[in-house]
């Protein structure tokens, strides 16, 4: 048996004693796993916005795909894909340095995630209410100046 | 503080006398589990020095982390799961897995349980853990020397209790296979 192991018991209780480790407040962790809720659902949001603009550029950038393809990669909102991937890492960083007990299988939620962004994403354009948003909704003033700096015509 | 006297209390009662009445109640949840972790981790890691390392900065994380527990859960499934984390960054760090070897038929029809009661092959599981590859070592380990159930050793490894299942299956064809023949 390691000299060490006989005294652990006093080690850490020493340690407590002379406040060298304290326990974190239960806010803490409230905060830690809302920051990462609230980065997740960013995230999401970010792509879903950025899948539903993919398919809203191939419509209205007529039939040449090779223009088509150009438009969109020299036009594209490269910090959205930032933002998503950013948030996904610092979530899921959150998640897995603060939950010790909880079994969670982080390949089913990360391929959850992917299809719930195509999916939604996909309803979301096919509901057109990427238009809605466009035109009335909180987001016109972001995307009609998007779509300024871009040279793209509003009325397509 | 007589760590007897604390012995009706289960471990998650235990994290609440040390979250709200005393945090030197803490002593007793570390004597309860420091020998099972210590073994645990020198099975990981072989080496006990450093094993012992990794038992006291687990327990020390896991005091820091104490308000993040949830009582409803097991408090053993949870200490080694904190002592697992750290033994495999030291493993990492130190790269001192056992390569797989590659002429194991884990498809033999052979009646395994026959040979592998689960009392007799304690001793053997023990020396031959260090010759077994750790994905198949570990929860060998878990469940005859620690006592783990399946579900205790999946929610430790974090993966399904299926697998647990035929890893601890496989790894009994390894040791048939590899400590036997020694």
């Amino acid at each position: 048996m390691p000299k060490e192991l006989k005294n652990i018991t006093q080690n850490i209780m020493n340690k407590i004693h002379h406040d060298k480790i304290k326990m974190r407040p239960k806010a803490y962790f409230v905060i830690g796993s809302l920051f990462s809720f609230i980065g997740l659902v960013a995230s999401m949001l970010t792509s879903i916005f950025l899948i539903s603009l993919i398919r809203f550029f191939l419509r209205t950038h007529g039939p040449m795909a090779e223009y088509r393809l150009e438009q969109i990669i020299s036009s594209f909102p490269w910090w959205t894909i930032i933002i998503a991937i950013l948030g996904l890492v610092i979530g899921i960083w959150i998640l897995r340095r603060y939950d010790f007990s909880y079994k969670i299988n982080f390949k089913i939620i990360i391929i959850g995630f992917i299809l719930a962004i195509i999916i939604t994403g996909w309803i979301i354009d096919m509901t057109g209410l990427n238009n809605t948003l466009f035109r009335r909704g909180p987001m016109r003033g972001i995307m009609r100046q998007y779509f300024q700096e871009n040279n793209i015509l509003l009325n397509q | 503080m007589m760590t007897s006297d604390y012995e009706i209390f289960s471990d998650e009662e235990m994290v609440e006398k040390i979250r709200s009445i005393d945090q030197d109640f803490y002593a007793v949840l570390i004597e309860r589990y420091q020998n099972k972790l210590l073994r645990y981790a020198a099975n990981l890691i072989k080496d006990k020095d450093k094993a012992a390392d990794v038992v006291q900065d687990s327990f020390i994380k896991a005091f820091i982390n104490l308000k993040s527990f949830d009582i409803k859960k097991s408090f053993s499934s949870w200490i080694y799961r904190i002592v697992h984390n750290e033994a495999m960054n030291i493993i990492v760090k130190h790269q001192k897995e056992i390569k797989f070897p590659d002429n194991i038929d884990f498809k033999s029809k052979e009646d395994i349980n026959k040979d592998f009661e689960r009392k007799e092959i304690v001793t053997k599981v023990e020396k031959c853990l260090e010759k077994i590859p750790l994905l198949y070592s570990e929860p060998l380990a878990l469940f005859y020397i620690d006592e783990k159930s399946y579900k205790e050793i999946s929610d430790i490894l974090r993966i399904p209790m299926g697998t647990v299942a035929t890893r601890i299956s496989q790894a009994k064809i390894l040791m048939k296979n590899i400590c036997q023949k020694n």
